[in-house]
């Protein structure tokens, strides 16, 4: 009776707990969104603090609130949910997450007259139902973002990821910020602003991956390398059900071509 | 649609084609490709469009009229932080 009572009352408790609970590693409430459902893993222990996995309807996050923004969002895309994102909202509102808690989420007036963009790290043009599509609009999801390299590189980028699932058929892709040196610039110091930026990619299909990486800065400059590469850099394990064998070999990635190829003239 | 008050708010983001425009309080951001085909499609977006601009230089130009424009936004330069992960 007395278990019964206390399973009762942590029912109560985690029903009325609507603050995001503090990540541990590896594990998810949202494997769907994960190789072999196997949510990254930290290897920076630094990376831990105020760590909190966010389940979305199309993608998850785990934010920090020591940056005030993701490390990292992972979402499954797939050919037939692409041809499915046709015809969604076309007004949608920046917002911030109100399940975390009011010390570690950042707030719209972070970024208001700052310069920077507010830069999807799950791409809105990803999303394939309006709810989803919704829901990629949190400021969860976001980074400080160079204008240009958000609208123009970055944009190329996830357009041709896109174009890489529809002709792959399924990728997980896994796309964050990349924080570098000793010192960062900040909103405010509160909302850390990205040295770069990453997008990860794995063709379960095919046993492939590679990453894209690009400074957080205006021009066309990115480099395509290894997951192996990448998750020293980040100090995540970004795929840990992948083997070392598939994450030090890097596959080929197409040339980003923002609002060219993709857009131009119904091509896409 | 919904509307698009020029400057009230950093949230409102609306979509014409593959326009984006987002509002912010020290600007509006238009990026992507737009196509204003001579056909009804092009009409309807255009309708879309005008509209908001036509706010915007009324917006602005009040505000210019009151001598309250100035001749460039300023930004607030971004602090410098220690890395918490280095």
């Amino acid at each position: 009776m007395k278990h019964r009572i206390l399973a009762f009352l942590m029912a109560i408790y985690l029903a009325c707990n609507v603050i995001a609970a503090p990540a541990s590693a590896g594990q998810s409430s949202c494997p769907q969104f994960y190789t072999g459902g196997v949510a990254p893993d930290l290897i920076n222990e630094q990376l831990s603090p105020k760590t909190r996995e966010l389940c979305n309807e199309v993608y998850a996050v785990l934010h920090s609130g020591l940056t005030r923004t993701p490390l990292y969002a992972a979402e499954h895309m797939t050919r037939e949910n692409l041809q499915r994102a046709k015809g969604l909202p076309r007004t949608n509102s920046f917002r911030p997450d109100l399940r975390l808690p009011a010390d570690e989420r950042a707030e719209l007036h972070d970024y208001a007259r700052s310069g920077y963009d507010r830069g999807h790290q799950y791409c809105a043009g990803d999303a394939y139902t309006a709810s989803g599509k919704d829901g990629s609009f949190l400021l969860s999801n976001m980074v400080p973002q160079d204008p240009d390299n958000n609208r123009i590189l970055w944009e190329g980028i996830e357009s041709a990821t896109r174009t890489e699932a529809k002709r792959r058929g399924e990728l997980y892709v896994i796309t964050g910020p990349l924080f570098q040196g000793d010192q960062l610039k900040s909103l405010h110091g509160r909302v850390m602003i990205p040295t770069g930026l990453f997008k990860a990619i794995y063709d379960p299909a095919r046993g492939e991956a590679a990453a894209y990486i690009a400074a957080n800065a205006p021009g066309m400059d990115y480099r395509v390398i290894s997951i192996a590469a990448l998750e020293e850099m980040t100090g995540i394990n970004l795929f840990p059900a992948l083997s070392s064998q598939v994450k030090n070999r890097s596959m080929r990635l197409p040339v980003p071509r923002p609002y060219r190829q993709s857009h131009g003239g119904g091509a896409e | 649609m919904e509307k698009l008050e020029p400057f009230a708010d950093e949230e409102t983001v609306i979509e014409i084609g593959k326009l984006t425009i987002e509002n912010r309080l020290d600007r509006i951001a238009m990026y992507g490709s737009l196509d204003l085909t001579k056909d009804k499609e092009g009409l309807q977006m255009a309708r879309e469009l005008h509209p908001l601009l036509a706010n915007v230089v009324k917006l602005l130009s009040k505000l210019e009229a009151n001598g309250d424009l100035p001749e460039k936004v300023q930004l607030i330069k971004p602090g410098v932080v220690k890395n918490p992960f280095a």
